[in-house]
């Protein structure tokens, strides 16, 4: 199964992923509900940090939704049908990439198979193998 | 259009007020945005004569319809007002994060009116804005006061700030961000300063609109992978713009010694392969594709840079090969807040006054200690070195040396020695802010791609008004200069997709030579004319004695030539006036 990997010595933190994530799932370019989440910045200006959110397809979300309506497989599905958005998979989310607005868990789903934060990163910093 | 917010922040310092209002697109479709957009709204709003560090100044922050959008290389800022520097308009392309959260918190710009009665920083989160005391930060470095802040407000918040430079109103003092970020040129820092704003802090949530959104991010993203990340493009990934410092010393036009002559022997011992043996990691700008900073630890001294013109000047201009001093000079300039060109063109100045016996500034060639405590003199107004930050023109004009005060309008030469590359010489002299390598790069066409020969008037002055024309259409863009293969029909592409109004070819050169033409008026109602389009002296009466361009030297009438040649083309007078039919189409 393909997941998205992160290799932090590539990544130059210019967050079109989390941009073109959110242009292609909320129809607006607003990183604030991407459902990625790499940022680097420097800490005191003498160190660089690394910020690495992304889906892993651990599972954990769907583990723990507490009306099943999430299904983990090769992606991540949520039934907004069921979904209340009641913020459980996020809490539980390791990564901390699910985002909760509109009553609904919004989460990664890989862009079914074809994810563009891979392949608008400059660097390769993301990949999908 | 949209790609815009269609939303102004105006704030005016003297009475602590924030108000919005509509972007003006009506000057929008004839400007778009950043470098043009913010100098049409000083030609509209400022008087002429307004003193540059009065409260009468403004200062604007201006973004571009492609910020905060996955178009790559679009994370730039300008940073626009009068210049005290040089009494020019003068915009600067700042990198960092700061021009997306502006958008993001809903803001195509910020005009900065007025002044505080005293220091404070203005805190922007989406649509709540307020005024918050900086008394505990106002002495302190940029680089400090950015720590204190982002430890109170979080990383996310992208932090504008200005050092002591500012504070004290330096005519070289710059504005930085994201530590390393700067608007370097033209004292903009103390523009800021001056209205007693010591920083912004912007924490943006929203977002962009553009037409079509998913498939435009999608088209957006095969230009970035079939144009952007080209190798034309991507070789300032692998070393920055470290790789000029080769392509200058085999080409000629490395500056040595406060540009006496050309090339170093000894080069290699702080090229781009030293340096980028203490690189910790890469940074970009936000939407980068290219991703140019080189991030060093060289053991206390931390930068992320220097990039070459910092290498430049602190190098071989001031007749030293330590490449721990460069990066101590960056980085000690940068968290003072001062232009690293600036500051050290005039460091290197005094040297050679020093040398020749003209003027004792205690200083000389290779003294690097004594060029690093300078730069905190010259911030802070204390010390030996204080006086320099009078900058190259004014002091050359007190104490004599004005034959190799290496400036045009009172702004000092980027590292790119102009008799290896005569178009230089037009371009610095012609510039809008003064000398500077950002509006035409000459050396690009005379030089690196040699695909014009140097050493001649010949078609220069068609060859810096193309160059000027598509930077100054490019900056208007936010573009950042590092996508070479951008071309005006490209841009017009991209106009069209992210602001859904159908934008030509043609129509992106018209608005480059507008954006030309309108600075020029800016300056022409400050009273520049022709005898203010100038280099210095050295040019025309020192050849050149080492390197490819041994023996040159530009003979006055050649550059008097490529100067009517250039006026020409733009259709101004003789004196380099716009006509009045010109002045209309503004």
């Amino acid at each position: 199964m393909k997941r998205l990997k992160f290799t932090k010595s590539k990544c130059i933190g210019c967050q079109l992923c989390a941009q073109v994530c959110s242009a292609t799932h909320e129809g607006m370019y607003i990183p604030s509900k991407a459902r990625i989440g790499i940022e680097t910045y420097y800490d005191k200006g003498t160190s660089l940090k690394y910020k690495d959110s992304f889906c892993t397809l651990c599972g954990i979300c769907a583990k723990n939704c507490p009306l099943d309506a999430i299904t983990a497989g090769d992606k991540i599905e949520v039934n907004m049908d069921i979904c209340n958005g009641c913020g459980v998979c996020a809490t539980k989310c390791p990564k901390k990439v699910i985002k909760i607005f509109d009553e609904k868990a919004h989460i990664c789903d890989t862009c079914n198979g074809d994810p563009m934060c891979v392949k608008v990163c400059p660097q390769g910093a993301l990949r999908f193998e | 259009m949209l790609g815009y917010q269609n939303n102004v922040l105006r704030v005016d310092l003297s009475k602590k007020e924030a108000k919005t209002e509509p972007l003006r697109m009506d000057w929008a479709e004839k400007y778009i945005g950043s470098k043009g957009l913010s100098i049409k709204y000083l030609y509209e709003e400022l008087k002429p004569g307004t003193d540059p560090l009065s409260p009468e100044n403004k200062l604007i922050f201006m973004t571009g319809p492609m910020t905060g959008t996955n178009v790559p290389c679009t994370g730039k800022l300008a940073i626009t007002g009068k210049s005290p520097a040089t009494g020019t308009i003068c915009d600067c392309s700042m990198g960092g994060h700061a021009s997306l959260k502006i958008k993001y918190a809903g803001y195509d710009a910020i005009i900065f009116e007025g002044k505080m009665d005293k220091p404070c920083y203005l805190l922007i989160e989406d649509d709540k804005v307020s005024f918050e005391d900086a008394a505990d930060l106002w002495g302190k470095g940029s680089h400090e006061a950015e720590t204190i802040l982002v430890e109170k407000y979080g990383h996310e918040a992208s932090v504008i700030s200005i050092g002591p430079a500012g504070e004290n109103l330096c005519v070289m003092s710059c504005i930085n961000s994201d530590y390393y970020r700067q608007a370097g040129r033209g004292g903009m820092g103390a523009v800021m300063g001056s209205k007693n704003l010591k920083a912004v802090v912007v924490i943006g949530n929203g977002g962009v609109k553009i037409p079509n959104c998913v498939e435009a991010a999608k088209r957006i993203a095969d230009i970035e992978v079939e144009n952007t990340l080209l190798e034309d493009n991507t070789f300032v990934f692998d070393g920055g713009t470290t790789a000029f410092l080769e392509a200058c010393q085999d080409g000629g036009i490395l500056p040595k010694l406060n540009f006496s002559d050309t090339t170093d022997e000894e080069w290699t011992k702080y090229n781009g392969e030293v340096l980028l043996q203490s690189l910790e990691g890469k940074r970009g700008c936000g939407s980068c594709g290219l991703g140019c900073g080189n991030f060093l630890k060289m053991g206390d001294v931390v930068c992320e840079g220097p990039e070459y013109e910092s290498i430049a000047v602190a190098g071989p201009n001031a007749g030293n090969t330590d490449p721990v001093a460069i990066v101590k000079a960056n980085q000690v300039a940068d968290n003072m807040g001062l232009d690293t060109i600036s500051a050290g063109d005039t460091i290197i100045w005094a040297m050679e006054m020093t040398e020749k016996g003209i003027h004792d500034f205690g200083i000389r060639f290779g003294e690097m200690d004594k060029y690093i405590s300078y730069l905190e003199d010259m911030a802070t107004g204390k010390g030996p070195g204080a006086e320099l930050a009078l900058g190259v023109k004014k002091l050359s004009e007190k104490y004599g040396g004005t034959d190799f005060a290496m400036h045009s309008k009172g702004l000092e030469f980027p590292q790119y020695e102009p008799r290896g590359s005569w178009g230089m010489s037009l371009a610095y002299a012609v510039s809008d802010r003064g000398a500077c390598h950002m509006r035409a790069y000459a050396p690009n066409e005379e030089v690196f791609a040699a695909s014009i020969p140097p050493y001649t008037p010949e078609g220069k002055g068609e060859m810096v008004f193309n160059l000027a024309q598509w930077n100054a259409v490019k900056f208007s863009l936010c573009v950042c200069d590092f996508w070479a293969t951008l071309d005006m029909a490209l841009m017009a592409e991209l106009m069209t997709l992210v602001t859904g109004r159908d934008w030509t070819e043609a129509e992106m050169g018209e608005v480059g030579t507008r954006v030309i033409n309108i600075a020029r008026a800016f300056n022409q109602r400050e009273g520049f004319d022709a005898k203010h389009d100038t280099v210095p002296k050295r040019l025309f009466n020192e050849a050149l004695k080492n390197g490819p361009a041994a023996g040159q030297k530009i003979p006055e009438e050649a550059f008097e030539d490529m100067k009517q040649q250039y006026y020409a083309v733009l259709g101004w007078d003789k004196n380099g006036m716009l006509p009045e039919s010109l002045l209309a189409t503004l």
